[in-house]
């Protein structure tokens, strides 16, 4: 299977480890890559400013997406998912906004395709590729690690633009993971938001949100964090330490990306799926992953 | 001093609750019927005390003015469990985006990091500057050392487009 990426700025500027294990793995599991030429914004925090705007860059992707001549778009980022999706919605609903969006577009030598399919890491590894297959290519099987989920927000609702994993339960990334090997547990803050958005307006806020989750899931005794988004990414793993001291709390998580996980099961040296930029404390975590 | 109370003496603006309704896309919040659901659930009620069921309420009521100029629409996280859940489809998130929309548009004071977000646009493209990461072991990396494809550039269309859609109301 073919696919376009679409990575987006938080990935392409600082979540390197989540991109070089998504470049890792797919290959493994038969997916090829092929990345938009341009670099661009999916609108998100235009969104804020100009919500015209933010549909044109998300529009813009799909046009962008278009010209690798592919039907499938790889969107990596829950947020930069979200964006494109309502971008995508308004253009088969509103008529008026479409044909303004199409002629700017125009202007710019880009065309949209109402076929392109839009994909986020989860639901291409779950639904698509399929667990059958995971676990046929799995090499190291993760056996005896506990680890909490995190899928964020984005993902998930809401619902009737139609989301990657069920809103209120999600089972998607659980599945995945107990495909490799290695258990998942329920926990209450398990739907909490990271805050990454009111890092633009109300930063301490934001790091209290996130590393009061980070506390509460370490009183699990689990081994580690998994996420899906660059951005809890980066308030899980790169602002852990910045977030336990506004709470005032000893935090030391371990925390990576599923594809992190999925490369070390697969078999993949450490350092190209980029376990050496986590800022967490990952190597607690690694001296368990059974070799 | 909650929101309510410092709507006391606020003047209604009809107006300005028409435009809320037409950035809206037809999102209906007359529908609103005050359950709270939004409130109960959402991710900011707790630390920076945003209540939406009462934004719904006060754009019913027109009391958009002093909203708009209130810091409490910039404390959305934008979960979006209020979308999820709201029983009325009436969106408290598109609401408060809706109203922010409208103080950038009134140039009353935005947070500065959305306005710095929308420039790096406009110059690269990326809302995001490329960084460089210090590893544990204190190394420092950026994508050329990971062996990461170069970002690529916007074509030269894009800047004139992008301020056209900008100016868009």
């Amino acid at each position: 299977m073919k696919l376009a990426a679409f990575w987006g700025c938080r990935i392409l500027t600082s979540q390197y480890a989540y991109e070089m294990s998504v470049r890792e793995v797919l290959p493994k599991l038969g997916v090829e890559l092929v990345d938009l030429r341009e670099a661009l914004c999916c609108g998100d925090p235009v969104k804020s400013v100009n919500d015209f705007a933010a549909n044109y860059l998300g529009a813009r992707v799909l046009a962008l997406a278009n010209l690798t001549g592919l039907c499938d778009v790889l969107v990596p980022c829950n947020r930069c998912h979200f964006v494109i999706s309502e971008a995508k919605h308004l253009l088969e609903t509103d008529v008026r906004a479409r044909a303004k969006i199409e002629d700017l577009l125009k202007e710019e030598n880009l065309g949209y395709n109402p076929n392109i399919r839009l994909w986020h890491t989860i639901d291409l590894l779950h639904d698509c590729i399929g667990l059958s297959r995971i676990r046929r290519t799995v090499a190291r099987p993760l056996k005896g690690l506990k680890l909490a989920v995190h899928y964020g927000c984005q993902i998930l609702r809401y619902s009737s633009l139609g989301r990657v994993d069920d809103a209120e339960n999600p089972r998607k990334l659980d599945e995945l993971i107990k495909t490799l090997g290695a258990e998942t547990l329920d926990y209450a803050e398990r739907l909490d938001c990271c805050g990454s958005a009111l890092m633009y307006s109300h930063a301490d806020s934001a790091l209290s949100l996130a590393s009061s989750k980070l506390k509460a899931i370490q009183a699990l005794n689990v081994d580690g964090l998994v996420v899906s988004c660059p951005d809890c990414g980066y308030m899980f793993d790169a602002k852990q330490k910045d977030g336990a001291s506004v709470i005032g709390a000893k935090l030391s998580l371990p925390v990576l990306y599923y594809t992190q996980l999925l490369g070390l099961a697969l078999g993949i040296a450490q350092d190209k799926l980029g376990l050496h930029l986590n800022q967490s404390p990952i190597d607690q975590f690694l001296a368990k992953v059974p070799v | 001093m909650s929101l309510v109370d410092s709507m006391s003496m606020a003047k209604p603006n009809p107006q300005a609750r028409e435009r809320i309704l037409v950035k809206l896309h037809g999102r209906e919040l007359l529908n609103c019927f005050q359950c709270m659901k939004c409130t109960s659930g959402c991710t900011a009620l707790k630390l920076l005390e945003l209540k939406p069921h009462e934004i719904e309420k006060l754009v019913n009521l027109s009391l958009v003015d002093e909203l708009a100029s209130s810091d409490i629409i910039w404390t959305c996280a934008t979960c979006l469990k209020c979308v999820q859940r709201c029983p009325q489809k009436a969106s408290p998130y598109h609401v408060i985006m809706a109203l922010r929309n409208l103080t950038v548009e009134r140039e009353v004071k935005v947070p500065e990091a959305y306005m710095k977000a929308v420039s790096l646009v406009l110059e690269s493209g990326l809302a995001e500057a490329a960084q460089k990461i210090t590893t544990r072991t204190m190394q420092i990396c950026d994508r050329e050392s990971l062996k990461l494809p170069k970002i690529g550039t916007p074509r030269e269309s894009f800047q004139a487009v992008f301020l056209k859609t900008l100016e868009e109301k």
